[in-house]
């Protein structure tokens, strides 16, 4: 007994020492370091918001144009940052691998958790909008802080959950095939796409989108976030008839995903190691 | 005496098979456009062939063969990298592979930063690690260049470095493949000095090499040959016989039966094809 928690908090001392090193790489180019990951969402939000608005800026259910984008983007980015960076981390580590007895989940684990340090930038990126949208200037405050938002720690575990499901999917699969790289940065775009970002369901008004749409984990991850940050509560339960988040939703694609990536990566393990 | 003769590694009838791919496919194009040609030729590949033996605490065992033996492979499944398709290979303690210095040094990161990082990888905590870390410093030689990025290093000063952590960590069985040249002359020395001084005080050694030079440490060799122990005792002996079978004179190999058999089928073919194309015309 002593031993399994000995080496369960030496995995996770290397988990941490791996993800420090990945922030630290991700950003030892970068002239601005750190301050990028919050300039980043915020540009796209200013150019975002600036083309759409118009158009889809009145239907968000009463969320501020420019806090729907950035909530939105900051949470798919989550999934889209970990899952792209995972994809090629097996193969990237192959001498590690094949040369030392390192646990091969430990790689995807770390870039999903940089992910999450990336987006705990992003948040505080989040509140500076927040923040000014709520000051009395450009015609009265846009935005009132609500406590909800505190419940964001239900939603970020589900995301991370179900990043890492799709982490270990592809990163064992990219061993095998390497042109999976190019297929899967059409899927991302698809998906990019296919969740409402920019736009709203209740925009697109069309009832196919509403009835697809909850087969989306990543519109119950995103929509979840924004009721929160409306004041709202998400349902617990799924619903098909009225298009609309579910906590259940969330995590059941988030632990389905988890289980597929893991029975993967556990099945190709002996084949990773050879194929390398 | 009984303590002594506690079994630390034990491999019990280890097979090892490989896909081989006639060519390596590595896309998915690649694989559906092979499927649907029906040219995706799977061999299977046998590298060990129901390997046993037992290697006992304070043991030093060498690996001799040929290249393509099987001797990494199997250096791969003692120390768990690999699982063998069939058989087992169990551990009664704590090993440390040392199959390739430096394997999963980070070029960013400076020499302090990726001791830690090697020796977590290797399996240890940050305590064991911050208590062996004047040692390895000290071992290691490299002076100031510990703060500066493992990139700038030469690859001696890595393997310096990969090195003195992997003997620096307190582990109770050590595989080495074939790194016993580490540095220049002076740190060579110390090394082979470092794996003396460990063989003394009872660590168990399984090193794969062709030199001459594991006698120093290793009492007792295990011949590989063609995925199967062909001889298991002492090192003189098996040395002795391995050298006499290397040096023999080289009879011709036997006729190679199967490209000579596929040779004309690709023969066929294109014939075929040819009179196809006639026929077309």
């Amino acid at each position: 007994m002593k031993s399994i928690t000995g080496t369960l908090s030496q995995r996770v001392y290397l988990l941490r020492l791996l993800v420090r090193r990945n922030i630290k790489n991700q950003y030892y180019r970068s002239f601005i370091g750190v301050l990028w990951t919050v300039l980043n969402p915020l540009l796209n939000m200013i150019v975002m918001a600036f083309v759409f608005s118009a158009i889809f800026g009145r239907q968000t259910n009463g969320l501020d144009y420019p806090i729907y984008i950035l909530s939105g983007n900051i949470i798919f980015n989550i999934m889209r940052s970990s899952t792209s960076s995972s994809l090629p981390c097996l193969v990237g580590h192959t001498s590690m691998l094949q040369k030392t007895r390192v646990p091969i989940e430990i790689f995807p684990a770390s870039n999903v958790l940089s992910s999450l340090v990336t987006f705990g930038f992003s948040f505080i990126a989040l509140f500076i909008v927040a923040g000014f949208r709520a000051l009395p200037i450009f015609g009265g405050p846009h935005y009132t802080f609500t406590w909800e938002t505190l419940l964001v720690v239900i939603i970020i575990p589900a995301v991370t959950i179900f990043s890492l499901g799709i982490s270990y999917f592809l990163s064992a699969l990219y061993v095998f095939f390497r042109d999976i790289k190019h297929i899967y940065s059409v899927i991302l775009t698809l998906w990019t796409y296919l969740t409402p970002l920019f736009y709203s369901v209740e925009a697109l008004n069309s009832e196919l989108v509403t009835k697809a749409m909850v087969f989306n984990p990543m519109y119950h991850y995103v929509e979840g976030f924004r009721m929160l940050l409306r004041g709202d509560i998400p349902n617990l339960m799924m619903t098909f008839s009225v298009t609309q988040p579910s906590i259940l939703a969330m995590y059941g694609f988030a632990i389905l995903l988890l289980i597929v990536g893991w029975i993967f990566l556990e099945a190709m393990r002996n084949r990773i190691a050879a194929n390398l | 005496m009984e303590e002594s003769r506690q079994v630390v590694l034990e491999v019990r009838d280890v097979t090892m098979k490989f896909n081989k791919y006639e060519v390596g496919v590595n896309t998915l194009k690649e694989l559906v456009v092979r499927a649907f040609k029906k040219n995706l030729k799977k061999k299977k590949f046998e590298c060990l062939k129901g390997v046993s033996f037992d290697v006992h605490r304070g043991e030093a065992v060498a690996i001799i063969g040929k290249n393509g033996a099987g001797k990494s492979t199997l250096l791969k499944i003692v120390s768990g990298i690999l699982k063998p398709t069939s058989g087992y290979a169990k551990r009664y303690g704590r090993i440390t592979p040392l199959l390739q210095l430096g394997a999963g040094f980070d070029g960013n990161a400076t020499g302090v930063e990726n001791i830690y990082l090697n020796a977590a990888i290797l399996g240890y905590t940050k305590k064991e690690i911050d208590a062996k870390f004047n040692d390895i410093l000290e071992f290691s030689e490299l002076g100031d260049f510990i703060y500066s990025p493992i990139k700038t290093y030469s690859s001696g000063m890595m393997a310096r470095l990969g090195f003195s952590i992997a003997v620096s960590m307190e582990s109770e069985i050590l595989l080495i493949d074939e790194i016993l040249a580490v540095g220049d002359m002076a740190f060579n020395r110390k090394c082979h000095a470092k794996l003396a001084e460990m063989r003394e005080k009872g660590l168990t050694f399984l090193i794969v090499s062709h030199g001459e030079a594991v006698k120093k440490y290793c009492s007792r060799a295990i011949w590989i040959d063609d995925g199967l122990v062909r001889e298991d005792g002492d090192i003189n002996t098996v040395f002795r016989h391995y050298t006499e079978e290397m040096t023999k004179p080289v009879t011709p190999p036997p006729p190679l039966l199967k490209p000579a058999e596929e040779k004309p089928v690709k023969g066929e073919k294109t014939e075929k094809h040819k009179k196809h194309e006639k026929a077309g015309q």
